[in-house]
């Protein structure tokens, strides 16, 4: 664990918190420093909801960064998170990315493994080196917390307990979006790997949307009303208050963006976690981006949609239709976010800096109460980030 | 899906007729899309009652019904063509798709409906000249065949459970 790229000590951070040096975007030995200092560093990552996984044996296939995890609801009903390799050589334990079973078999020296990552058998182990013990070879297990059932995940030991990592502001927004007490059942996928770098991705801001997106004009959601509040470790919680017009008379199916909830909004919630992971509530729908780095210039994600275990059909019905059309990487109000990601990954590679406005009245001064709809809430997390990674910041 | 390596479901099993129908209506579809012309594409559609989706294989089999394209009805079809032509509008970079398709499979359900499994490819071409696989799978239909064939349900299939960008047209 010793990345190092030389731009960390050549760059000089500009002295205005407003400006974003672009050469971060392009620099392959500063994203494998990346994936040390944040991805594998003492953050929670976001690896999968308990929605995805119900029943016990159910598993499910991710990553952290680069590194294959495997989330696994054991037969004791508790949900781990492994390393996706097998304690003898390495080898992948599982490739399906989600399924159901008790037993978990490397298929190289049929080593086998039980949903709560002991090691069941491994052929001629009375050949083995002298001391070996299976005990001592489970699947190697990382550290997990769950809020409303949403599992994290960390590699660090020294990463602070989940709530304070998240902080007060964040817990009830988040336990919303995840249907109020997290029991949710999965609806389905949307996966996508968009060229550009993880932090293009994340960087989306709140001044952007009616000015970006047709459809929330269409819908009159013009932004302004409701709060974004950035927290000093990078996340940011955003609430808009929206008003549903009347009537649509653009849409011949108008179902598409009605409000059936039981929440006491129709708002919109939006959470992005430091590093990677967004989670929305927008009318109905119940979603978690699940997201990681494939390489420096791609991100997936892998947009989750959920219902509650309570809906009766007609909202689970409703859910399904509404998460299909409005969001994802062919969503009528989100098409652009998409178009966008790729757009900036390669406007990046420019010299000079990235320069936020909207909101900006002191350009030395972080602001953590920004407006809804200004862009400035994106700042604390660079300012996070440019710490974590050691950039050194010009003084004038 | 599971294949139906049967007699009865095999391309010669129905009349020739209704196969150059077919194939009228499947080249007519990929034809508009490859142009941009959505309401070409709505014009494969019956207008009394249709369907089209577009999801993952993956999903598909696990049961799970959410897709990147949701249209359980001919209004949402309809609709589909305005998110194309009017609301996205010069916000996202045209893309050039060639679609190029394989039918695999053909059989009468009764009267003028006959289902059909054609497999697909779409390149797609972005504005720097590159051309990538956008997806591979499986069109799953029902078609209605009366001197005119027309989609009753499209069901894309696509093995590509990551695409690789945005979609903005259907496949």
């Amino acid at each position: 664990m010793n990345a190092h790229s030389d731009l960390v000590t050549s760059l000089e951070w500009p002295a205005n918190l407003n400006e974003i040096p672009k050469a971060v975007f392009d620099d392959p030995d500063l994203y494998k420093m990346e994936l040390e200092k944040i991805f594998y560093g003492p953050e929670w990552q976001v690896v999968a909801h308990r929605g995805e996984v119900p029943e016990k044996g159910d598993f499910k296939r991710f990553y952290i960064g680069e590194m294959p995890v495997l989330v696994i609801h054991g037969e004791d009903g508790q949900v781990r998170v492994f390393h996706n390799a097998c304690s003898h050589r390495g080898a992948l334990v599982e490739t399906k990315n989600r399924g159901s079973q008790l037993e978990f078999e490397c298929p190289y020296h049929r080593w086998l493994f039980s949903s709560t990552g002991e090691m069941i058998g491994c052929p001629n182990s009375n050949q083995f080196s002298p001391g070996f013990k299976k005990e001592n070879f489970g699947l190697r297990e990382i550290r997990t917390d769950e809020y409303c059932g949403l599992v994290f995940a960390t590699l660090s030991d020294d990463t602070p307990d989940l709530k304070e990592w998240m902080g007060e502001r964040m817990l009830d927004p988040l336990a919303r979006i995840l249907g109020g007490d997290g029991r949710l059942r999965l609806l389905g996928y949307q996966k996508v790997n968009y060229a550009c770098n993880w932090k293009a991705y994340v960087d989306n801001d709140g001044y952007h949307a009616p000015l970006l997106h047709p459809a929330f004009k269409l819908l009159n959601w013009q932004g302004g009303r409701g709060s974004q509040t950035p927290t000093e470790n990078g996340h940011i919680v955003f609430e808009a208050d929206l008003t549903m017009p009347d009537r649509v008379d653009l849409l011949d199916d108008p179902s598409l963006i009605d409000f059936k909830g039981t929440d006491t909004s129709n708002g919109s919630l939006v959470i992005s976690t430091f590093p990677i992971t967004v989670l929305t509530k927008h009318l109905d729908m119940l979603n978690v981006r699940f997201a990681f780095p494939r390489d420096n210039d791609h991100t997936e994600v892998h947009y989750a949609y959920f219902r509650h275990e309570d809906d009766d059909e007609e909202m689970a019905r409703h859910r399904l239709r509404q998460a299909s059309n409005l969001l994802g990487p062919s969503g009528m109000i989100s098409l652009e976010d998409a178009a966008i990601f790729t757009r900036i990954h390669h406007g990046n590679i420019s010299p000079g800096n990235a320069i936020f406005q909207k909101g900006v009245s002191d350009p030395r001064q972080l602001n953590f109460t920004p407006a809804q709809n200004d862009e400035t809430g994106n700042l604390p997390r660079w300012e996070y980030y440019r710490k974590l990674m050691g950039f050194r910041r010009a003084q004038s | 899906m599971s294949d139906q390596v049967r007699s009865d479901a095999r391309l010669s099993s129905v009349s020739r007729d209704v196969r150059d129908q077919i194939a009228d209506l499947q080249a007519d579809y990929i034809a508009a899309l490859d142009s941009q012309d959505m309401k070409g594409w709505l014009a494969s559609f019956d207008e009394n009652n249709s369907s089209y989706f577009c999801r993952s294989k993956e999903n598909e089999d696990d049961g799970l019904e959410v897709g990147y394209m949701f249209d359980d009805c001919h209004e949402r079809i309809c609709d589909r063509v305005k998110f194309v032509d009017e609301i996205w509008a010069g916000t996202f970079e045209e893309y050039q798709t060639r679609h190029f398709l394989q039918p695999t499979r053909c059989k009468s359900l009764g009267e003028d409906l006959y289902s059909a499994q054609t497999n697909f490819t779409v390149m797609y071409t972005d504005d720097a000249g590159i051309t990538k696989v956008l997806a591979s799978g499986c069109y799953d239909d029902e078609i209605v065949v009366n001197g005119v064939a027309r989609l009753r349900s499209r069901k894309a299939v696509l093995d590509t459970n990551v695409v690789p960008r945005y979609m903005v047209y259907p496949i």
